[in-house]
């Protein structure tokens, strides 16, 4: 029976061996309390509200369970699971993503060599996975997604693990989800072998979506809020008022801003920075040769933070003038990336507040869809006003 | 190659496609209609689409020789306009080195510094697209600044220099102070109320004759000629001058061509290029004004695309893209009642502006085209107040034979004032002549009949203009005052 986190990180690879781009603070959350409900499952150890302890120091036999069994016996301070999981997620997800899969190369799960592999929590470098092995857990997760029966304690213990770290929506299809809410509810309320192992494993898991919670917490309400200022911005640029013309002759920033052409060309030309340097940043959020010059959060935020730059460098270039024609067109397509992208942001960084109003990840989904399609006309459109601009 | 490649490339293919279009419409031929980055000002907009016009430079030429070209050719259109107004800010005063410190100010040596066209939402009347107190620039420090040179100016602000009435950055010609002081003592109304070119006019109008023997030798074939149109040319002045059908419907035909030829050559409805021959002024101003400005001589043609594909090495495409999508859409050339910006008649939405949609060539009174003509299209509130008002009534009178000629006032008094050149008095067809700003019309208009002070104020009170002057200015120009009050002080 593969280990929990074997499981998870064969759900975060895709058939081709490509890591799945999930949320990487989430994996790592989730890889350190798989180890932790592995560990519980072969009752090594239990948890209270107080402390997590060691019932039995004898090796499990699998490598990434016997490196956390150790370090927690040795640990002489007692220290319950929310702190395990903060520390094993920060010091020790790479070194038990690197165990598990060295597992996992070595029972020809995945094919090697495990240095290709370890993409997954850090480098997010391309792997090769057994598209079997891949397949088969997949499949297991969705017929347990699928059918009303009781399922395996493990496998329910898995989803419940996947739904803490918010994962299944990285791993399947938005849309197969969505309709399985009930399904994930029921599956999570439902009671493991044993009392005490129910107990270990929600400990486990309200530890995870605490830590989660905590680490998240700060990334997601900046990228909230710099999603809130570009909606507002997009939303500011179609309503409000459009800049007049100056009423005085006198030199002035505002005279200078909007209406000399000299200002307007290095408006525009920052303009089309930024605007590169958003496209790339999405891109590398997802390209995995990217994660050496950054985590994928960062570019994520660089994303966000450059898409509100973008919005105020459209201010500055236009002053809420929409213009005319294909000049109207370039403005609206600008206008439309911004404001699907900000109410995305708004939709996946404000999720557990909106999941309660109805947000649904298929929401989300159709956000980001209608985000990257109001994407397609913009470089046509933009070659065109460049074009147009020095043409005549 | 995957389903999301196969849509990258797809997409790429599509940008670079739409692209590739845009610059071959832009460098070749085509429809650049919605190229237009924004709506052009005025009547402008007739031409917007034969942009070589005003973008005379050749492609991406550097800013300094796009500017340049650009702003030669404003004059192609509106110098006789700016030489008629005796332009007090002209181009060429401003070359002049000593002026280098107001370039930076205003650099009022181009045109485009004050009229950027295609930017309505920046645009304020009379198409000057800078702030309205542009004369602070240069009138509000040193030598030049008016506050301290006129007391009577201290507290006035900037941007009510050009719209209360008092200059116009042009046209000076009835607002500088010692025309304002020689013309201060005028009653608003002459007692003897005549405009004088106008009288002229209709005075030298040739009277109307029995059809002349002439008709004869250049009547068209029997079959084409219509026994109404006869009979009116018969008494008209075309037919006492001895301008017979042939002349205008048949002009390419040789002297003395048999029948068969005329036939083969005849034209039913001749266009303005029929009349250019005897009426020279008139089709000239008619093609500098709002009805004819698309038969400017200077308005770009059509591109032709095989000269553009032969210039950048695509010879071999000529032919077929030429014919095609890379061919310049053919370009009207008459406005259409449709196309107009002012408020219309929707009946009159078909029809295209040429001579005959006013005159009525085989006519015998010409009259209605100064008045009755304007009306079968214009529907904005100033031109219906016309009928009913005091200057419609003199019209009326004189029509009639009650008043003498030229104490009336039609729609064309004003906007085709009369102008006398070499001798002969000639209608200007150019109705921006004497409007935008309307105080063009002090001068050749208003000042034959109105005292200067009520001129100005009639003007610049924008209702009385709405109701075509029914009842007395409320808005009073202290222009006539201070100048008085000046030269007093001297």
């Amino acid at each position: 029976m593969p280990t929990f986190a074997e499981q998870l990180l064969l759900l975060a690879t895709d058939e081709g061996g490509a890591p799945l781009p999930v949320q990487e603070d989430a994996l790592a959350c989730a890889l350190a309390g798989a180890v932790l409900m592995d560990l519980a499952f072969a009752e090594r150890i239990d948890t209270d509200m107080q402390a997590l302890v060691v019932l039995d120091e004898r090796p499990t036999g699998t490598t990434s369970l016997d490196r956390v069994l150790a370090k927690i016996a040795a640990r002489q301070a007692p220290a319950n699971a929310r702190v395990w999981i903060r520390e094993l997620s920060v010091d020790d997800a790479g070194a038990i993503a690197e165990d598990v899969l060295s597992g996992l190369v070595e029972r020809g799960a995945l094919a090697g060599p495990v240095e290709r592999l370890r993409g997954h929590v850090r480098t997010r470098r391309p792997g090769t996975a057994s598209g079997e092995a891949v397949r088969r857990v997949r499949r297991r997760i969705r017929q347990v997604l699928r059918a009303n029966d009781i399922p395996h304690p493990r496998d329910i213990a898995l989803v419940a693990l996947l739904d803490a770290c918010d994962l299944l929506a990285d791993i399947f299809p938005a849309e197969e989800i969505a309709p399985r809410g009930a399904r994930i509810r029921q599956l999570r309320r439902m009671d493991l072998i044993g009392r005490e192992l129910t107990g270990a494993i929600n400990d486990i898991e309200r530890e995870i979506i605490a830590a989660l919670r905590a680490r998240a917490a700060r990334r997601r309400t900046l990228l909230l809020h710099l999603s809130i200022i570009a909606g507002l911005g997009a939303t500011a640029a179609l309503l409000a008022p459009r800049i007049p013309a100056p009423h005085r002759i006198a030199p002035s920033w505002r005279q200078s801003l909007w209406f000399d052409e000299a200002w307007q060309q290095w408006s525009g030309y920052l303009l089309l920075a930024f605007g590169g340097v958003v496209l790339l940043a999405a891109m590398f959020v997802k390209v995995r040769s990217a994660a050496r010059l950054g985590s994928g959060q960062l570019w994520r935020l660089a994303h966000v933070g450059f898409g509100v730059g973008c919005a105020l460098l459209l201010f500055a270039h236009t002053g809420f003038r929409l213009g005319a024609n294909l000049n109207a067109a370039l403005m609206v397509c600008f206008l439309a990336v911004l404001f699907f992208g900000a109410l995305a942001g708004i939709a996946t960084n404000g999720a557990p507040g909106l999941r309660r109003l109805g947000v649904t990840p298929m929401l989300r989904a159709t956000l980001l869809r209608l985000h990257r399609a109001a994407l397609y006309p913009l470089p046509a459109l933009l070659a065109i006003h460049i074009l147009i601009v020095y043409m005549y | 190659m995957t389903k999301r490649a196969a849509l990258g490339v797809l997409w790429a293919a599509a940008t670079a496609t739409a692209a590739l279009l845009a610059a071959s419409w832009m460098l070749v031929g085509g429809d650049r209609r919605p190229l237009l980055i924004g709506k052009t000002t005025g009547a402008h907009h007739q031409i917007e689409t034969a942009c070589e016009t005003c973008h005379a430079a050749p492609p991406f030429a550097d800013a300094a020789e796009a500017t340049r070209a650009l702003n030669a050719t404003c004059r192609n259109c509106h110098r006789d306009e700016l030489q008629a107004a005796a332009d007090s800010h002209p181009a060429r005063l401003f070359r002049n080195p000593r002026m280098a410190a107001y370039w930076q100010r205003l650099d009022v040596r181009q045109c485009t510094t004050c009229h950027v066209e295609h930017r309505p939402e920046t645009t304020r009347e009379g198409a000057v697209s800078v702030a309205a107190d542009f004369c602070a620039a240069c009138h509000s420090e040193g030598d030049q600044d008016v506050r301290q040179a006129r007391p009577s100016h201290a507290g006035l602000p900037f941007d009510s220099c050009a719209s209360a009435g008092c200059h116009n950055y042009h046209d000076n010609r009835a607002l500088y102070e010692d025309f304002l002081a020689r013309h201060a003592g005028q009653p608003w109304l002459a007692p003897a109320a005549v405009h004088p070119l106008a009288a002229r006019s209709r005075a030298q109008k040739p009277l109307p004759e029995a059809p002349s023997a002439a008709h004869a030798a250049l009547a068209p074939p029997a079959a084409l000629q219509e026994e109404a149109a006869v009979r009116n040319w018969s008494a008209s002045g075309h037919a006492t001058a001895g301008v017979g059908c042939v002349a205008c419907h048949a002009p390419t035909a040789p002297h003395g061509a048999s029948r068969t030829v005329v036939e083969a050559l005849w034209i039913p409805a001749p266009d303005t290029a029929a009349c250019r021959d005897c009426h020279e002024a008139q089709a000239s101003t008619f093609a500098a004004g709002r009805h004819g400005m698309r038969r400017h001589p200077r308005i770009a043609p059509p591109r032709d695309a095989s000269d553009a594909l032969e210039a950048i090495g695509l010879a071999g495409l000529s032919s077929k893209a030429a014919s095609g999508w890379l061919r310049d859409p053919p370009r009207a050339r008459r406005m259409t009642v449709a196309e107009a910006r002012l408020p219309m008649r929707a009946e009159a939405a078909d029809e295209a502006l040429d001579c005959a949609t006013c005159h009525r060539p085989h006519a015998v009174d010409t009259a209605p085209a100064a008045a009755e003509a304007c009306a079968a299209c214009h529907d904005d509130r100033h031109s219906r107040s016309y009928f009913g008002s005091a200057h419609h009534a003199l019209w009326l009178a004189e029509l009639a034979g009650t008043a003498p000629p030229g104490t009336g006032v039609s729609c064309a008094t004003c906007h085709m004032a009369k102008a006398e050149r070499r001798g002969e008095v000639t209608t200007s067809h150019n109705q921006s002549a004497t409007l935008r700003p309307n105080e063009k019309m002090i001068r050749p208009v208003c000042l034959h009949c109105h005292g200067l002070r009520f001129a100005i104020d009639a003007l610049a009170d924008a209702n009385l203009a709405i109701s075509n002057f029914r009842g007395q200015p409320a808005v009073q120009v202290e222009s006539v005052d201070w100048a008085l009050r000046r030269r007093s002080d001297r």
